[in-house]
């Protein structure tokens, strides 16, 4: 079998990251060390109030040779990218084209075109012209966009498994690499507002209508943003931070209620350590799934609290961009970075009062730090989990 | 390195079963419908086409394979996913509430169906479902070799769409079906074959019936065809934006 590191994981040579605090991962940054939320009004015609992270205008239309795909989804995904070209040119060069591996996740990709074309057709008996369903609304439509952005020609997909999409896609850039079926990877995650999941969350009364407070006793739902985020993978390099471990779970319980055990939570949290060879102890900051609604937190909690302990800072970060969903998982891992990097923990906005259910060391206020590692969560429907584990340089 | 030993096959095509051009091109393998008779009634009811064609697949590789389906790793791909549940939720839009069924909703996920058989199994693994377009099974081979590199065991791969409802149907149409494989890092008594390291290249299409080579999975089935006539074969998995995947594969005596 493969050789997967026991110690010292593979380096994350670059990230970029872009939403509702910023267009890029500086501005990101010192939204989050501020303690500013991006979160704001949502501007999807809805027939309910809630409050949405919005991505900062303006997007630039795609360039004429990629016309054919041009959507939110992919105008985001362009400006993200675009921030680390010179990290994904440099890599592409080392390792050549076909070495280089693009695995993304998003929920809904283009859905938001999507929508608007069965709206059209409802009205008018046609789609919209130019509106093509491979380009802009399946996921290998991105996949297109990332092909010609990055001039990668390695194995590209989309992971797709709702909330936590891209946190897996660091799993499976940890497989790829040691299997010797690529040098790098490109591994990140990008999703938009639409009406599908907005509608959709409102549908299980899981939306609030003021910005959301995970963790707090007054917790009354989630908020959804949009963004993404891309972390480039390497064989070897000089790493901003390192992947050591990605522990993948499932509930095996419910479509939509997380275990009421948070079972499946501590099994991805607990392969996470064990792919990466470190006690819990070691832990000193958790980006927590914290999406704000009253089943999520109290069950996450008391996982983290089974499996990490309660000395290690736990912050959502959700309540600065919203619900990322397909992207959180990416977003989250970038921001678990940040701390690392920037040896900063940001506060969980809105928390206090604590939920006296929630017996961990959630961060009220931002705290600067040396995070010697970092571990972020993400759950999803149909009890799909995933725990990214990140550790400094060393 | 990153080669997998097949041990078990499902094929599911609603409407197919015992049809004569599809007991010749898959010799051996009966076609079963979606009846998705693995998952629990109340599962069942609410569960989408596509996840009980899932599920029929899924049962059928497994007890071909004698594979404990509460642990085995599952790796789903699909070009389209759920989409049908997705456009349905676009019409409730316009209903009353202006809302879809939280059903609706929970069920337009692209890893529903690994979901529903997570749950109906008790399988507390690894779970996944990716999308490549029509390099979907080339991917999914990819995720799973991968994964039986690096833990060992056995894999379940299930690959399958269903033709995108309108307004948004597909100019080439292609029948809905379901293919899966379970795949083993090590050779065992009921291994059926070996299959090489996907690599680029190309090949000749399999003849399929019915369409099936328009389907978004084409390669997954080109690579059941394969494993059933129980001859060598190099098979193209499909094709991405780059070229064609390919693998070999060969009978085990």
């Amino acid at each position: 079998m493969s050789a997967l590191p026991r110690s010292g994981g593979y380096p994350v040579t670059g990230f970029s990251a872009g939403n509702a605090m910023g267009a890029n991962v500086e501005a990101v940054a010192i939204a989050l060390e501020e303690g500013r939320t991006g979160l704001g009004p949502c501007p999807l015609d809805l027939p309910f109030d809630t409050v949405c992270g919005v991505f900062p205008e303006p997007l630039e239309a795609m360039p004429r040779s990629l016309a054919e795909f041009d959507t939110r989804l992919a105008r985001m995904t362009v400006a993200i990218l675009d921030a680390m070209a010179g990290e994904v040119g440099r890599a592409v060069r080392r390792w050549g084209r076909d070495r280089v591996a693009l695995v993304i996740g998003t929920s809904t990709g283009g859905i938001l075109e999507t929508e608007r074309a069965y709206q059209t057709h409802s009205v008018s008996g046609r789609l919209p012209e130019g509106f093509d369903l491979d380009r802009q609304h399946a996921f290998h439509g991105i996949l297109e966009v990332l092909r010609a952005r990055t001039g990668a020609t390695g194995p590209s997909y989309v992971v797709s498994t709702a909330c936590s999409s891209s946190g897996k896609v660091l799993g499976s850039a940890r497989r790829l690499i040691a299997a010797g079926l690529a040098d790098a990877v490109l591994a990140g995650g990008v999703d938009t507002l639409c009406q599908t999941t907005l509608r959709g969350f409102e549908s299980l009364q899981a939306l609030s209508r003021r910005p959301c407070r995970p963790f707090s006793a007054d917790r009354d739902g989630l908020n959804i943003g949009e963004g993404g985020a891309f972390l480039l993978i390497e064989r070897e390099g000089e790493g901003r931070v390192f992947l050591l471990g990605v522990g993948e779970s499932s509930d095996a319980a419910h479509m939509t209620h997380p275990h009421p055990e948070g079972l499946g939570a501590r099994l991805a949290m607990e392969a996470a350590l064990r792919q990466a060879g470190i006690d819990a102890d070691a832990i000193d900051h958790v980006n927590a799934h914290g999406t704000g609604t009253v089943a999520n937190d109290v069950v996450e909690a008391s996982a983290i609290a089974a499996v990490v302990g309660r000395s290690a800072l736990v912050t959502s970060t959700k309540c600065y961009t919203g619900h990322l969903l397909g992207a959180a998982g990416a977003t989250e891992a970038v921001l678990a970075a940040l701390a690392i990097e920037r040896s900063f923990v940001p506060a969980t906005l809105g928390a206090d009062p604590l939920d006296p259910r929630i017996d961990i060391a959630v961060c009220l206020k931002g705290k600067r730090m040396r995070v010697r590692t970092a571990l972020s969560n993400s759950f999803a429907f149909g009890g799909n989990n995933v725990s990214v584990l990140l550790g400094a340089r060393s | 390195m990153s080669r997998a030993f097949v041990a078990g096959l499902g094929l599911c095509a609603p409407g197919h079963r015992g049809t004569a051009t599809w007991s010749a091109a898959f010799p051996g393998l009966e076609v079963s419908e979606a009846t998705g008779e693995l998952l629990p009634p109340a599962l069942r009811r609410r569960a989408s086409s596509l996840s009980r064609m899932a599920a029929a697949v899924a049962g059928q590789a497994a007890h071909q394979a004698s594979v404990d389906l509460s642990r085995v790793p599952l790796i789903l791909g699909s070009a389209y996913g759920e989409i049908a549940a997705a456009v349905e939720m676009m019409r409730e839009f316009g209903g009353p509430t202006a809302l879809p069924s939280p059903t609706r909703f929970h069920n337009s996920v692209h890893n529903a169906a690994a979901a529903y058989l997570s749950i109906a199994t008790g399988n507390r693994g690894f779970t996944t479902a990716l999308a490549a377009g029509t390099a979907t099974p080339a991917m999914a081979v990819l995720e799973a070799v991968a994964l039986l590199e690096a833990i060992g065991g056995d894999a379940l791969l299930v690959l399958l769409d269903e033709p995108p409802p309108g307004p948004f149907e597909s100019a080439q149409p292609y029948p809905s079906a379901a293919a899966a494989f379970c795949l083993s890092y090590r050779p065992g008594p009921l291994t059926l074959a070996v299959m090489s390291e996907a690599r680029r290249g190309s090949a000749p299409p399999a003849d399929l019936p019915d369409g099936l080579e328009r389907h978004p999975c084409a390669g997954a089935f080109a690579l059941l065809a394969a494993v059933t006539s129980r001859r060598s074969a190099t098979v193209s998995l499909g094709a991405d934006g780059v070229g064609a995947w390919l693998v070999d594969v060969s009978p085990v005596p």
